[in-house]
Formats: structure tokens, C-alpha cells, sequence
């Protein structure tokens, strides 16, 4: 061991201290309010009440319809933005080795805002002024509307996945270029036909950079906020509110700081008991 | 024959992923009369009137204040973030202090919805009175970069050789020292890579800006929803597109410059999750 235990603890304190304050601090205020009776009125005197807040929020419906928007929505951006991406990781394998410029065309859309995406299709899907309507008018005589009813769910998952299938055809990217070429020629030199090579060899290779893909996109879909906020808001009814939506408007619009409080801890619950299994599981993984 | 099929794959999937910036780019050199009559991707005649009016504040709307507040709370929030991970991540590298508890807790912050933190901090800064200022938004990004900037810098400075700092230790040199003498200048482009990354992130931010600011501290991506919430008479399209390009366009010029360096970051993230 080299220097003393104080002197990296000091080293590591001011960092701690930041994250305590601002996450540690919160977490617990959630926790206290959660079981409190609170309005705006009464922000600094919460009265304990039990768990009245958090059988309101289980209660509410509308808290259902959230949790079940942003399942849906994390699980079909993830499906569709890691099948995109590794098709395109692997089929435009060629041209992107020869060519590295191309990768940075195609991650342009993470460098954008997702909040000013969903502002940018509020243009581009617009009835009169949209592009998209507009040619699919002058192509097919006919255009969706987009942003209503039983079309809003895809249109925005759309918007999601080919803003995010670039970080996943990335990640995918660096997976398949890192395969040993040895692999591949052993294989070619034992005779197996392309798709086989993918399907035994690369694949395989990449399974693990799959999952993780899988699992951050996942999780990005599932706290949509930004362009589903600024492309529709909450929806009509508030069919398009994501959980972290039915959140900041439980709390903003409905002044209901109980029920957003408590939903967040559950929320916060749901997640690390999600990120502490899937944690255990990568460490038991690689120790074995 | 197969070569050309991956272009158009390659061209057709260019389109699709930077179809909205393309079409906000092209309305924004439309005069209104154009957009109304031609949705087009071809413009008839090109104008700058639309960059013209925008830049010039009225009374509701003034997008060189919100980049002006972007530009100042990334300059913080990605500043901050390393200031306080750099002595951390050599704690974490080098003393071997936090590895099993420390490290992976603020790595699978990056994962937990910010939403969940989002009412107490509020609640908090109305307190402070730090709702609405440029330096409380700053604070609250600098939570948001802190753990890639954390993940950057430890891999930066695991790949750095021990005999440096043993070397150094011989010679009579501290902890402190030894960072900020010999180890710091040798992970220059993790710190520069972590500063650009946290500076795209903490700029393209929009919950947080919402939440926490009203009026003098908004950023750019809350403030350019406000030029779509126009009192009256409809969104004026010409004026938002061009505000939506100046609000993409630093990033976007960031990505371009820095694409190596920046999905380096992205994927270090991921990788070491």
C-alpha cells in the first residue's frame, strides 16, 4: 500500500461529500415526504402520515398507465434500435473500415438534443408545413396523422429509435471490429459459408456487448422525458406519459407533491433492485 | 455491386437518422411565405431574415441570453464534474479506496432516473434561493457529469505505469503532488475528452432546465420551446427552425470535430458498466 488511508480519503472527499448533498440529501427528503402529509403551504413542517401517499400513487391509474407506457416504450425502442444497429454494424463493416468519416455522419443525431428533437419533428411531421406529409401526400395521395391516437405510441417510438440506434450500431461497431481476424479466416478456411460465420462465430463473440446494449437502451427508453415532453407532452388522458412525466406533472400541474414523491421512491426501489441483480449477475459471471 | 448496395444503405440511413436537422435546417432559410406554400426539402429562395429577427431580443424571448445560460451551466457543470472526479479517480485508481462500494455506486447512477432526484432538489433550491440561477443549474449538471467523467478518468489512470508515482514517492513528492504534477499532465486528453463530453451532454440537458429555471437562467433547449408556446396568431416556423439550429449547432460542431473522442467516451460509459 502506498501513502496513508487519510490521505486518499481526503483526496476522494470533496467528490463524496458533492454526491451527498445533492443525491443523498434528496433521496432521503423523498423518503420523509413520502410518508408525510405536504402541500406547497406546508413544504418545511410535513406531517407523518403513514402510507397514505404511497396507496394513492398505487391507486391512481394514471400511475399504472405510466409504468405501462414506459415498459412498452423502453422494450420496442430497445428491440428495434439494437436490431437496426447491428445490422448496419455489420453490413456496412466494409465500408465503414475504409471509410471513418461515414461513423461520423451517422452519430451526428446523438450530438442533438433530444428535447430539441422532439421540437424538430413537431415540424417535420406537421400536417401543412411537414415535409413527411407532405410527400407521402404527393407520393401516396395519403398521410397518417402522425401525433393522434393509436399512431402516437410508434410515431414516438420512431423518433426515439433512430435518434438511439446510432449509440447502439456503435457500440456493435466497436464489438465486431474488435473480433480477431484469426477467428474469421479459421473459420472461412474450414469452409463455413458467411452466414455461418455470423451466426457461430461473430455473433457469439458479441453476445455480451448485445445485452449490454440491450440493457442501456432499455432503461434510456423506459425514463423517456425530453422528446416525448416537447414532441406531445403527456398526451390526451395522458396516454403518452412516460413514468418520469407522470412525475414532474404530478408534481408541477397537480401540485400533488405527495403522490410524486412517493412514486418516485418506487420508482427508485424498481431501479435498484433492477441495477443490484443485474450487477450481482456480471460479478458472479466474470468471477467464475 | 454489393460495395454500392452499402452506400445506399449507408445514404438512405444517413437520411433517415438526420432527417430533422436536415428539415429544420432547410425551413430555416425559408422566408414564413415560402414555408406556408412549399414544405418541400427545396428551397426557392434562400433568405437569413428568419437568423435575423431571432437574434434580436423581444420582450418574452431572447435566445443570445439562453446561449449565453447554456453556454455558462456546461462551462460549469462539465468544469465542476472534473474538478472534483480527477482527485476521486486517483483515490479510486491508486489507494485502491472505494473499488467494491464507491465506484460501482456512482457507475450505476448513470442509469437511475434524474426525475427521482428532480422535487427535493427543487425544493431545496427554492430554499437557497438557487432556483433560476445559472450557478444552481450548474451544480445540479455537474451531478449529472460527475459519473462518466469519474469512469474516464479511472481508466485513464489505471493505464498510467505505478513505477511514475513510486518514482515520484522516492523523491519525496505526496499524494497531491504526485497528481497534480506528474499524473495530471500525462491524462491531458482523458481530461479534455471528459470536459467535451460533459460539456455536449450538460448543454443538451432539458429536465433539469425546466424544473429549475423560469426567467434568467434558462438554457437554450427549454428556451427554444418557448419560441413554440407564441401568444397568439400560431408558431412562427421560420423563427424556430432557426432557433432550433443555433441550439443544435455547438453540439453538432463539438460531434464533428471530436467524433473519435467523443464515442471513445459514449462506449467507455457502456463498456464499464
Amino acid at each position: 500500500m502506498t501513502g496513508s488511508r487519510t490521505e486518499w480519503t481526503l483526496l476522494a472527499t470533496p467528490m463524496v461529500v458533492f454526491l451527498l448533498v445533492f443525491l443523498g440529501l434528496p433521496a432521503l427528503v423523498n423518503l420523509v415526504y413520502s410518508v408525510s402529509e405536504v402541500s406547497f403551504e406546508t413544504l418545511r413542517s410535513p406531517r407523518l402520515s403513514g402510507f397514505g401517499n404511497y396507496l394513492a400513487a398505487l391507486a391512481d391509474p394514471a400511475f399504472w398507465r405510466a409504468s405501462w407506457f414506459s415498459f412498452r416504450f423502453g422494450l420496442a425502442t430497445a428491440i428495434l434500435e439494437c436490431g437496426i444497429g447491428l445490422f448496419l454494424a455489420v453490413f456496412l463493416a466494409p465500408l465503414l473500415r475504409a471509410r471513418s468519416w461515414t461513423i461520423a455522419i451517422l452519430m451526428m443525431p446523438l450530438m442533438v438534443a433530444p428535447s430539441l428533437v422532439g421540437l424538430m419533428y413537431r415540424l417535420v411531421l406537421h400536417e401543412f408545413v411537414g415535409p413527411v406529409p407532405f410527400y407521402l401526400y404527393a407520393l401516396l395521395g395519403w398521410s397518417p396523422s402522425f401525433l393522434s391516437g393509436g399512431a402516437v405510441f410508434w410515431t414516438l417510438v420512431v423518433v426515439e429509435s433512430l435518434q438511439w440506434t446510432p449509440f447502439a450500431f456503435l457500440l456493435f461497431h466497436m464489438a465486431y471490429s474488435a473480433i480477431p481476424p484469426e477467428l474469421r479466416e479459421a473459420a472461412v478456411m474450414d469452409g463455413a459459408p458467411p452466414m455461418a460465420l455470423l451466426r457461430h462465430v461473430e455473433l457469439p463473440l458479441m453476445l455480451p456487448t448485445l445485452v449490454i446494449a440491450f440493457f442501456i437502451r432499455f432503461i434510456d427508453g423506459f425514463r423517456v422525458f425530453d422528446n416525448v415532453y416537447t414532441l406531445v407532452g403527456a398526451g390526451p388522458g395522458g396516454s403518452t406519459a412516460s413514468l418520469s412525466i407522470y412525475i414532474y406533472e404530478s408534481f408541477f400541474r397537480q401540485g400533488a407533491i405527495g403522490k410524486a414523491v412517493a412514486a418516485s421512491v418506487i420508482l427508485f426501489l424498481a431501479f435498484f433492485a433492477l441495477l443490484w441483480s443485474v450487477n450481482r449477475l456480471s460479478t458472479r459471471r466474470s468471477t467464475a | 455491386m454489393l460495395a454500392a448496395l452499402r452506400w445506399l444503405v449507408f445514404a438512405l440511413f444517413a437520411l433517415l437518422v438526420n432527417l430533422p436537422v436536415i428539415v429544420t435546417l432547410v425551413t430555416s432559410f425559408k422566408s414564413p411565405k415560402e414555408i406556408a406554400a412549399n414544405p418541400s426539402l427545396w428551397i426557392e429562395a434562400p433568405t437569413l431574415e428568419n437568423f435575423a429577427s431571432v437574434l434580436v431580443p423581444t420582450d418574452r424571448l431572447n435566445l443570445l441570453g439562453y446561449l449565453g445560460n447554456s453556454l455558462v451551466v456546461s462551462l460549469i457543470g462539465s468544469g465542476l464534474a472534473l474538478l472534483l472526479a480527477l482527485p476521486a479517480a486517483h483515490a479510486i485508481a491508486r489507494g485502491k479506496l472505494g473499488r467494491q462500494t464507491l465506484l460501482p455506486l456512482v457507475l450505476n447512477l448513470r442509469a437511475v432516473p434524474l426525475i427521482i432526484f428532480a422535487i427535493p432538489i427543487y425544493m431545496g433550491f427554492q430554499w437557497l434561493g438557487l432556483l433560476d440561477t445559472r450557478i444552481g443549474l450548474g451544480l445540479v449538471l455537474t451531478v449529472v457529469n460527475l459519473p462518466l467523467a469519474l469512469v474516464i478518468l479511472v481508466n485513464a489512470l489505471n493505464e498510467l505505469p505505478v513505477e511514475l508515482d513510486e518514482a515520484a514517492r522516492i523523491d519525496g513528492a505526496a499524494n497531491w503532488q504526485i497528481l497534480t504534477l506528474i499524473l495530471t499532465p500525462l491524462v491531458r486528453p482523458a481530461l479534455v475528452t471528459a470536459f467535451i463530453f460533459g460539456f455536449v451532454t450538460a448543454w443538451n440537458e432539458f429536465l433539469f432546465g425546466l424544473m429549475l429555471t423560469t426567467t434568467r437562467a434558462v438554457p437554450v433547449t427549454v428556451g427554444a420551446s418557448f419560441f413554440f408556446a407564441s401568444a397568439g396568431g400560431g408558431v412562427q416556423w421560420g423563427l424556430a427552425a432557426a432557433v432550433m439550429i443555433a441550439a443544435a449547432l455547438p453540439p453538432m460542431l463539438l460531434g464533428l470535430l471530436m467524433y473519435r473522442q467523443i464515442s471513445r467516451s459514449l462506449l467507455a460509459g457502456a463498456v464499464k458498466g
